[in-house]
């Protein structure tokens, strides 16, 4: 018991070393990336705050982590509520459909959208990168979705025909808290997917620039401790979204049991 | 005639399965037509030949950099299932640590390059490791070994990889009830014999998925061995992806695409019959429907 606990310990410190490094480098006062740590600065932050195409680069993945969070969300809700209609072989052409690409690596898909723009002469831009990602959302919130909804009971949303609500309002009171806090919070991690998202996008985008490529571009010029910064405040963003989908999830599922103890 | 219920359910499904058919489904079918078809003078012509596959099969570099993928992926993924293990029994059976839980899934969300990064600073002649080992008077002289090595490659391939690997194999093991270690250990099994008797067999399936899974997603991942990897880093992925962005030759990559998916499929359904022909693997009926011994 002792033995598993220290492997465990061992384990969970090999994961976050190199995460506290990155970060504990970003305040270095000195270039240099070994112990002895130096001295403490915010010089590479008020780098970081200075780079316009860094700044560009920045939005167009905000950009495109909004388009891809809604598509997914719109297009996962669509999914989800079907999924609670169809039986065995409806749910099974979703499942299959939705789960596949997730298990291919994102070079296969990107290759493959590739040749499909290529061959529709569809020219890369934003809109080619946010359909690339929405292919690695989409079957996140569906496989998220489906273990959420086999615990969805159908008799609730009959008990409320059945009680004469009509079909709009059993979807808004009964069928829409019930799924709502699964939905968002995958939108909320499909922002974070979509915004670390490197090798899809590598194919798909065109003349445009993402955070991840701009760092991708500056990790093969130089070792620059500029990156350690970057990659600090991308971690903050990260945890951020997961800290929000999180308190989402729960809020929700909260105000929608306290909502109906009090009807 | 379809029940209203179930045509509200086709209309809901119908947008994303449309998504799907349109940017998942089509492509792949179009990719798969590419490889029959010929690059000429960087135009690409429709044709039905065969010798994007010969040509890949018959072509030394194709078969040294699919073999170099394909043991990296298994090394890594041995490694990490034999690392998430220990992790995710600790965190379903032992102790429910929240902490734990977000440490893992911050891992899993901090980005990918950085992560690469890290190890590449790490890992370098100037990088921390050699210092601390410098220091301590374990080495003379930087190892410049640790960086541009297998070495290197698996030890950051397994960080990216793990964290997804334990979540996987958590949900695994939650569908096995405590109350089956308790009662063997009730009978006098050993806390090795409880885990290897009763959780390993009931866990295979999700274990031999979450092997695969990192399999695949390893074995295709071309970015982490070029940046690590130097010149032992040249992988399947690396060579599809240049056929693609530099070379021009969309349809021998796109032969080659194939031919990483048949291997991919090739080693999984080798796992699956190992697994069976040694036993490890049986076919079970779920525990609910197992009917109690009278």
């Amino acid at each position: 018991m002792i033995l598993l606990r220290i492997v465990v310990f061992a384990i969970m410190a090999f994961l976050l070393a190199p995460i506290v490094i990155i970060i504990l480098f970003s305040f270095h006062a000195t270039p240099a990336l070994t112990f002895p740590f130096t001295g403490f600065s915010w010089r590479w932050y008020a780098q970081v705050f200075t780079d316009s195409q860094l700044g560009a680069a920045l939005v167009e993945s905000m950009k495109i982590a909004f388009w891809t969070a809604l598509l997914t969300l719109v297009l996962g809700t669509g999914a989800s509520l079907a999924w609670l209609r169809l039986k065995r072989r409806g749910r099974a052409v979703i499942e299959i459909l939705g789960i596949t690409p997730i298990a291919l690596p994102g070079l296969f898909l990107g290759v493959a959208l590739l040749v499909l723009f290529a061959q529709l002469g569809i020219s890369l831009s934003t809109v080619t990168i946010v359909i690339a990602h929405v292919l690695l959302t989409l079957p996140i919130l569906l496989v998220a979705m489906k273990a959420r909804l086999t615990l969805f009971d159908p008799s609730l949303e009959e008990a409320a025909r059945d009680l004469g609500a009509s079909q709009r309002q059993t979807f808004a009171r009964v069928t829409l808290p019930l799924i709502a806090p699964t939905l968002i919070s995958c939108a909320i991690l499909a922002l974070a997917i979509s915004f670390d998202e490197f090798v899809l996008t590598s194919f798909v985008a065109g003349t445009e620039t993402t955070l991840p490529m701009y760092i991708w571009s500056m990790m093969r010029r130089t070792v620059t401790p500029l990156i350690n910064a970057i990659s600090t405040l991308a971690l903050l963003f990260s945890i951020l979204v997961l800290v929000v989908a999180a308190v989402v999830g729960r809020m929700r599922r909260a105000a929608a049991v306290a909502d109906r103890t009090k009807s | 005639m379809l029940s209203a219920g179930k045509r509200m359910g086709v209309v809901l499904a119908t947008p994303a399965v449309f998504y799907l058919l349109v940017f998942f489904v089509a492509p792949g079918l179009l990719l798969f037509v590419y490889s029959f078809w010929t690059s000429v003078a960087f135009r690409i012509v429709p044709d039905f030949v065969l010798s994007n596959y010969i040509g890949s099969l018959t072509s030394p570099l194709f078969l040294r950099v699919t073999l170099n993928a394909i043991t990296i992926g298994l090394s890594t993924a041995a490694i990490v299932l034999v690392l998430a293990i220990p992790v995710a029994y600790y965190l379903v059976y032992v102790a429910k640590s929240k902490l734990i839980l977000y440490a893992i899934l911050i891992t899993w969300f901090s980005s990918y390059l950085v992560r690469i990064y890290a190890w590449r600073t790490l890992l370098g002649t100037n990088g921390l490791i050699n210092t601390v080992l410098i220091n301590l008077g374990v080495i003379d002289e930087p190892v410049k070994a640790f960086l541009f090595s297998a070495f290197a490659v698996a030890i950051t391939l397994v960080h990216i990889y793990l964290p997804f690997a334990i979540l996987l194999i958590v949900s695994t093991f939650s569908e096995i009830k405590q109350d089956l270690i308790d009662a063997a250990r009730d009978l006098g099994t050993s806390f090795l014999g409880g885990f290897f008797r009763v959780i390993a067999p009931n866990a295979v399936n999700g274990l031999l998925g979450a092997f695969m899974l990192t399999f695949i997603l390893v074995a295709g991942d071309y970015v982490t061995p070029q940046m690590l990897g130097g010149a032992s880093g040249q992988t399947t992925g690396l060579l599809i992806a240049d056929q693609f962005r530099k070379t021009g030759n969309w349809p021998l990559g796109a032969a080659e695409a194939f031919l990483m998916f048949l291997v991919s499929l090739a080693v999984y359904f080798g796992m699956l019959w190992l697994c069976r022909m040694t036993g490890i693997s049986v076919k079970r009926r779920p525990l609910e429907k197992r009917r109690a011994v009278r």
